[in-house]
């Protein structure tokens, strides 16, 4: 074939320019490190790669807020620990007020430390974050939520409001407990059911703990028992004030105690109870916990002797319920920081995953591209030479 | 006899030298573009018949020829247009597509800033560090956003100086191929020789022309006739017809190309121009500028919509209801410069989640409108307005529209430009939900309360933050109490778990109340950290809101850059592809009219020893003269 003179220079030309691009495309190839240098080189990759990113960055986040959570919920935590501790010491407290040696001025002195346990309490209930925001309050962050009203009494003005966390792409947890929850809603005496002696009881008779024998008879009525000493003999009566029927009559007492059963419930009576001492039974309400100890110190404020152990072993069961409560939350929030955990775990893997999916995607693999970029520059040198070789000489070179 | 050597002699010496300059010739123009390479015709004088025989009289130049090709010619020519068409089109879809490439420069971690934002807000919405970071984010995602609007309309506003200089330079070539004709006609004219030179710098200029927009020519005689489109003349053997630029019809930002006639600038079908730079310029404006910066906008306008959307049911720092989050912008729809009837139309978004990214046509025929989609031709014809398609809404705002008028339709382009924030104070941002539930702490029952939903979609029930107190009767019914529609309610019958809904909101109770158990749910006065919007908000991220439910924002996104990224690959290898053609082609058209300067060299050698053989000839018949003038003395 005739080749003319342009087209020997053209292509030798246009041969050393491709050669050099591709030459220079790997180099960009090895200085940025990345296989794709725009979407073009590999569209399916790169959006792959965008796509892969755009999750890792919401994974990144999701860790974000777990570790946010889970500040949040240790200090909750520590608060819910310091209500347990408190809690704790004012039953122990208590049960050292059951000492019948104790004179009245050392009972005025364990009224006097639990006092400042009390103010202790309140402290807690109204502890913040360290954004200032209060943890009991519910969605009402910076508004006290137990404040003392006109008449001393504690009362909670927050919500139940749930602060929750976006701890996985489908999860969320609550980053707080309800100031409600851990201070408010104890349910008084057992649960189902809570009992008082009178206050006008002259004998000393003590109701004790009172148990649910058969929860399908429970009624959920009052009821009073009432004591008749008559000859020597002690007998009582159970009437259902809220139907005003009598359950049980004339019954006989045997001391020194008597497991009084009716409707499904039983309750103990020891002692010596005296003619018209009344004792009643009622369903549990809800009570705060700050209402509880208020009513240990005015018991131990009051008179010593049978009222002040009726007065204890209320206050002792109530506390043990509160007890009860505190410890629930301080479990909810466990399982709450232990799922967590595992989603941090999870999400670490996840993380890992990703950067590692992305770097395969468009991250150059060195010792292919170095490997290439010899065969590039072999074949420009190539290209040179014999381009030089080809254009050196022509026939008028001889002509002389 | 000495009188034909001479004869002779000086013929062969005459046809060495127009070889001899005709070989210089071709050395000289080796490397002149378009030129080929010349040939001497020679042929022998007409002998002279004697007793002897016919006796040779010498040698004759005919002519000059050019070593021209027709067919190989328009492979050339046809192959530079196609040519420079997908290297105009493949270097500008390279811009959108080196402005995407960018990882930290994409839209897609702006939006994934903006939602970290929101979800911070959501970790901590009591702190006006998290509402003011939201806030800056969210600005810089709008500054992204229109960044990327900005370097596509510079784009666009390049594609326009482009168009307008290509067309410039179109008309001077065609005024430099009529002048061609008219001297080739006038020089031909005088004898029937070929004017090689001027033909082939004809050839050259057509295919300068070709480089420009693809032209078909006809030759008549010995002139050419240009066409480009659809058979639009623009040189007619010594006489130009001039192309110009116009602002097109349909949409005032847009140069379109014309005719320019006495009476105005009569646009040209745009898809009729192909091939050459200009044909690679219009094609990337209308198949990758347009449906890029519609793509954008898309996210913008579905971000924006479904955001305020879920903003305007929270309830922001101060206790009152939300606002707009961002101010977005409505669809563009304007009528053809040329309608005849007076009619307004207007467009309005009523479901973000159909847009599409295309533009579309509305067309009235008198009776009907018919609106096409652009981007895949399929129609739908309503009688009268308003008429919902692809999730937007077109109505007749004023006048009357007249037979034949026609609209132009693009939701989707002022997206990106036009998002901007609607609120700048941090305590604005709707992060809380505005009820909460409450359960009365005296409750004796084990029923709990759930925190209550706002029920979409905006706006919201006006007595939504009325206190509304549930009371249970029993443990299997209870009354409802508070201003609203429905209320009071009595017996209402109690489903553990079921909706409870008044007042726009939802709220469920389950487990076992108890007669005379109290739920109240009022407005969630100074409620710092409720969070529970911004949770709601920060949903968004992966929600499929794009594309009817089937991409979310940042995979709307994903789609774009394949899409680019596919499309420019595709130039690309087509480049190659044609560029490889052409090279063929060239080299096919070089091997049969480019100058070898090696054979020139050789034909240099060869001429010079004939006109040096002529020369001894004439010598010869000088020495035989000579003997016979010696033999007479």
């Amino acid at each position: 074939m005739r080749i003319s003179t342009t087209t020997i220079f053209d292509l030798g030309v246009a041969g050393l320019q491709r050669n050099q691009a591709n030459a220079v495309k790997t180099q960009q190839q090895l200085s940025t490190g990345r296989r794709i240098l725009t979407p073009a080189d590999d569209p399916i990759a790169s959006a792959q790669a965008l796509q892969v990113s755009q999750a890792d960055g919401v994974n990144t986040q999701l860790g974000v807020n777990r570790s946010q959570a889970q500040s949040q919920l240790q200090v909750s935590e520590a608060s819910l620990k310091q209500v347990g501790d408190l809690i704790q010491s004012i039953r122990e407290r208590a049960v050292a007020a059951g000492d019948g040696a104790l004179s009245g001025s050392d009972l005025k002195s364990i009224a006097a430390d639990v006092s400042a346990m009390y103010e202790e309490l309140i402290g807690v209930g109204n502890a913040t974050d360290g954004g200032g925001n209060y943890l009991f309050s519910g969605f009402q962050g910076s508004t006290q939520p137990f404040v003392r009203n006109a008449a001393g009494t504690v009362q909670f003005v927050g919500d139940d409001g749930q602060r929750l966390a976006q701890v996985g792409a489908s999860r969320q947890v609550a980053s707080n407990v309800s100031g409600a929850d851990v201070f408010e809603r104890m349910r008084t005496g057992n649960g189902t059911f809570t009992w008082a002696a009178a206050g006008a009881n002259t004998g000393s008779g003590i109701i004790g703990p009172g148990t649910v024998v058969n929860p399908a008879l429970v009624t959920g009525h009052n009821y009073q028992i009432t004591f008749t000493v008559a000859a020597g003999a002690t007998t009582y009566d159970v009437v259902d004030t809220t139907t005003a029927t009598p359950v049980l009559a004339a019954q006989p007492y045997a001391a020194p105690s008597t497991a009084i059963a009716f409707d499904g419930i039983s309750v103990n009576i020891e002692g010596s109870p005296a003619n018209g001492d009344s004792f009643s039974v009622s369903p549990s309400t809800s009570q705060s916990i700050f209402t509880t100890v208020q009513n240990l110190v005015t018991a131990l404020n009051g008179n010593g002797g049978t009222p002040l152990a009726n007065n204890l072993g209320i206050a002792l069961t109530n506390l043990d319920q509160a007890l009860d409560q505190v410890l629930g939350q301080r479990a909810l929030i466990g399982s709450h920081l232990k799922e967590i955990d595992a989603l941090n775990s999870a999400g670490d893997d996840l993380g890992l995953q990703y950067k590692s999916q992305i770097s395969k995607l468009q991250d150059v693999d060195y010792a292919k591209a170095i490997s290439d970029l010899n065969l590039e520059q072999t074949n420009l040198e190539a290209a040179r030479q014999s381009f030089l070789k080809i254009t050196q000489t022509t026939l008028f070179d001889y002509l002389r | 006899m000495t009188t034909s050597l001479f004869g002779i002699g000086v013929s062969g010496l005459q046809a060495a030298q127009l070889q001899l300059t005709t070989t210089s010739h071709n050395v000289a123009n080796a490397s002149t573009p378009g030129y080929s390479r010349q040939t001497v015709i020679q042929t022998t004088q007409v002998p002279q018949l004697t007793g002897a025989g016919f006796v040779g009289q010498g040698t004759l130049v005919e002519s000059i020829q050019r070593a021209f090709n027709q067919f190989l010619n328009q492979q050339v020519v046809s192959g530079e247009s196609q040519s420079a068409s997908l290297d105009t089109f493949t270097a500008q879809i390279g811009q959108i597509n080196n402005l995407l490439a960018d990882q930290s420069a994409g839209l897609s971690p702006a939006l994934q800033d903006f939602f970290d934002g929101v979800h911070n807000l959501a970790n901590d919405p009591g702190t006006s560090a998290t509402r003011q970071a939201l806030l800056g984010a969210a600005s810089g995602l709008i500054d992204r956003f229109q960044l990327l609007d900005q370097r596509l309309g510079e784009l666009a506003s390049g594609v326009n100086t482009q168009i307008a200089s290509t067309v410039t330079q179109i008309n001077s070539l065609a005024q430099q191929i009529a002048n061609a004709n008219q001297k080739i006609s006038l020089a031909e004219a005088s004898n029937s020789q070929p004017a090689n030179d001027l033909r082939d710098q004809r050839d050259q200029l057509v295919l300068q022309l070709n480089q420009l927009i693809g032209a078909s020519v006809v030759q008549q005689g010995n002139t050419y006739n240009v066409f480009i489109g659809n058979g639009v003349p623009i040189v007619l053997g010594a006489t130009t017809q001039t192309i110009g630029t116009v602002t097109s019809t349909t949409d005032p930002s847009r140069q379109e190309i014309g005719v320019v006639t006495s009476s105005g600038t009569v646009e040209i079908q745009e898809s009729t121009l192909q091939g050459g730079s200009l044909g690679g310029l219009l094609a990337f404006r209308s198949q990758s500028l347009g449906p890029t910066q519609n793509a954008v906008g898309r996210i913008a306008i579905v971000l924006g919509t479904t955001f305020n959307a879920q903003h305007v049911l929270g309830q922001d720092l101060g206790g009152a209801l939300g606002g707009n989050f961002f101010n977005v912008p409505g669809a563009s729809v304007t009528g053809n410069s040329t309608n005849l009837g007076n009619a307004q139309l207007g467009a309005a978004f009523s479901n973000v989640g159909a847009l599409t990214t295309s533009d579309y046509l509305i067309g009235f025929d008198g009776a009907n409108y018919t609106v096409t989609r652009l981007t895949d031709g399929t129609q739908q014809v309503f009688a009268a307005l308003p008429a919902t398609v692809d999730g937007v809404t077109l109505s007749l705002v004023s006048g009357a529209p007249a037979a034949g008028d026609r609209f132009v339709l693009r939701p989707t382009v002022n997206g990106a430009s036009g998002l901007t924030l609607a609120i700048t104070d941090p305590a604005r941002i709707a992060a809380a939900a505005p009820i909460r539930t409450n359960a009365a702490t005296s409750n004796t029952g084990r029923a709990t309360v759930s925190a209550g939903s706002v029920n979409p979609p905006p706006p919201p029930n006006a007595n939504l933050q009325q206190t509304v107190t549930i009371t249970f009767t029993s443990a299997n019914s209870f009354d409802v109490t508070g201003t609203g529609a429905g209320l009071p309610a009595a017996g209402v019958a109690y489903t553990s778990g079921g909706n409870i809904s008044f007042n726009g909101w939802t709220v469920q109770i389950s487990g076992t109340p108890a007669a005379g158990d109290t739920f109240t749910v009022s407005s969630n006065l100074n409620a710092t950290t409720d969070n529970r919007n911004a949770l709601l908000l920060a949903a968004l991220q992966t929600q499929n809101v794009v594309a009817n439910g089937t991409q979310t924002l940042q995979g709307a996104y994903g789609t774009l850059v394949s899409q680019v990224g596919d499309d420019t690959r595709q130039a690309q290898i087509a480049s190659d592809a044609q560029d490889a053609f052409l090279q063929q082609a060239k080299q096919a058209q070089q091997s049969f009219s480019g100058v070898n300067l090696d054979e020139e060299a050789a034909n240099l050698v060869r001429y010079q020893q004939a006109y040096q053989a002529s020369a001894k000839v004439i010598q010869v018949g000088s020495t035989l003269f000579q003997d016979l003038l010696d033999a007479i003395q």
